[in-house]
């Protein structure tokens, strides 16, 4: 039987480790799946019930009967398919080598303090990821090139609007106008100058909102799936509203 | 290319005397900034270079290029790198403080502008129609050396927009026959290095980035190399075609 104080302890980590992975992009199932699989290795139940910006808490002692319920906000963190790999493992540590609280906890912090992929890395990968976006979708060498330093520039944009906490609406749609009014300089070019445009804002597609939203709604998580899937609409709006600024501004026309 | 090389020549016919005064003011402020380094003379550069970036767009694509397809647009493109230099200097950041790094290659990126004019020349080309220091290239290097020797922690924007400035350069003397712009395209490299490497080091998480400081540092100089040889390559090409012709 738990006492009042560690059912808090229990819950209280349970509810951080929940909302990060759901600030990092985890779909919902899953994150349901991790946090009750560490409540068992506890000895509690765990339920939980997730909207777009807060979850709601439930930690249920079997022996007693006590419950608790508590509503958290969930943290906007940057996307880490390394650190939701890493958490998830650390559930089944926990399952499997029935870890106290004091150990799922010290090897949570140790996880989450590992660092992060360094900005400079990042940018030089995107810009390489989507010069060959280019490539796939028929773009000669000149227009790969010049995706590539587009991409630079319109992620660089991105990069620096985040650290300063700027709107996420806003920069998508700054990005995105950057990055397209960059590509643009392929129009003066005998190269495939459309294709390059085209691609130069595909670095800002929301991949892992609307992939997650799919999977939220398939699993039955409808709100959260909606609610996922309007938010990934909205910044492909973005992106459309840069993107068609550049065109009306080179070519007088959206197509 | 015709058109090209005539609105360079109305452009050089019409505002040599503004040239001359551009290229006065900028050295005025260069050296005042190396041997007199203060506040004033660090918002008077970034005042300079926001109205250079506006002549550029205003006066250059605006006005004498407008023969030229999509004049607009590159005009956009100043017009932006314009206004991040206004915004630089509203915000107050802390860069045009005197480094003392890479003082040669500053010296020479400072010197390009100049040199630009003589390498038209010793193409066979005649004034009005050549290059000269105040146009989009020329500036662009410009820049470039004054990021590399005033700028402890370079606006990483800026740069990136530059760079893209000059690897289109590259494409440039392909297209439009300029092979002056290999200047620009080729100083870009190891300005590129330099700038994403201090970056590095100054954003670095104190050594416990991933990958790690050196593994980037590394990465970063074959990505440099290997524009290196685009470039090299390049201009192997564009002899053949020089031979050919």
């Amino acid at each position: 039987m738990k006492t009042e104080h560690e059912l808090v302890e229990i819950l209280d980590f349970i509810a951080e480790y929940a909302t990060y992975l759901l600030g990092s992009g985890v779909h919902t199932s899953r994150v349901i799946r991790n946090s009750q699989r560490i409540g068992v290795a506890l000895g509690v139940d765990v339920q939980l019930s997730t909207f777009q910006k807060s979850t709601i808490m439930t930690v249920r002692d079997p022996d007693s009967g006590e419950s608790m319920t508590r509503v958290v906000g969930i943290p906007p963190l940057p996307i880490s398919f390394e650190r939701n790999s890493d958490l998830s493992a650390l559930s089944w540590d926990a399952f499997d080598d029935h870890l106290p609280l004091d150990e799922i906890r010290r090897r949570y912090v140790e996880l989450i303090s590992k660092p992060r992929i360094d900005p400079i890395f990042v940018l030089l990968c995107v810009g390489l990821a989507n010069a060959s976006f280019c490539r796939l979708f028929g773009g000669d060498w000149t227009a790969m090139c010049i995706v590539f330093t587009s991409t630079l520039v319109g992620f660089a944009v991105k990069q620096r609007m985040q650290a300063h906490g700027v709107n996420h609406f806003l920069i998508f749609i700054v990005a995105s106008f950057m990055a397209s009014m960059c590509a643009s300089v392929a129009l003066r070019f005998d190269c495939t100058s459309e294709v390059a445009m085209a691609t130069s804002v595909l670095f800002l597609v929301p991949g892992v909102p609307l992939i997650n939203g799919v999977i939220d709604i398939m699993e039955g998580h409808i709100l959260i799936g909606f609610s996922r899937l309007i938010n990934a609409l909205l910044l492909i709006v973005c992106i459309a509203v840069g993107l068609s600024a550049t065109l009306l501004m080179v070519k007088d026309s959206l197509l | 290319m015709e058109v090209f090389w005539n609105t360079i020549a109305d452009y050089n016919a019409a505002t040599w005397p503004f040239q001359i005064a551009f290229v006065v003011i900028a050295a005025v402020l260069t050296l005042l900034l190396y041997f007199r380094p203060s506040r004033g003379v660090r918002i008077a550069m970034k005042v300079f270079m926001a109205v250079l970036n506006f002549w550029i767009a205003a006066v250059y694509y605006m006005i004498y290029c407008e023969p030229r397809e999509y004049h607009d647009m590159l005009a956009l493109f100043w017009v932006v790198m314009g206004c991040i230099w206004i915004y630089d200097l509203a915000v107050k950041h802390a860069s045009l403080a005197r480094t003392g790094h890479h003082t040669w290659l500053a010296l020479l990126l400072f010197l390009m502008p100049l040199l630009y004019p003589l390498f038209s020349l010793a193409m066979g080309r005649t004034f009005p129609m050549m290059t000269s220091p105040v146009m989009p290239c020329s500036v662009v290097v410009f820049t470039i050396g004054l990021m590399v020797a005033f700028s402890e922690r370079v606006n990483m924007i800026l740069a990136m927009m530059l760079c893209h400035w000059a690897f289109i350069g590259l494409s440039k003397v392909y297209f439009f026959g300029i092979p002056e712009d290999y200047l620009m395209a080729c100083s870009v490299v190891p300005a590129l290095y330099f700038f994403l490497r201090e970056y590095i080091a100054s954003v670095g998480n104190h050594g416990v980035s991933k990958p790690s400081p050196r593994v980037l540092r590394a990465l970063l100089l074959v990505l440099c190399l290997i524009v290196a040889l685009i470039f090299i390559y390049t201009l192997c090409r564009q002899l053949e075609l020089f031979i050919d012709m």
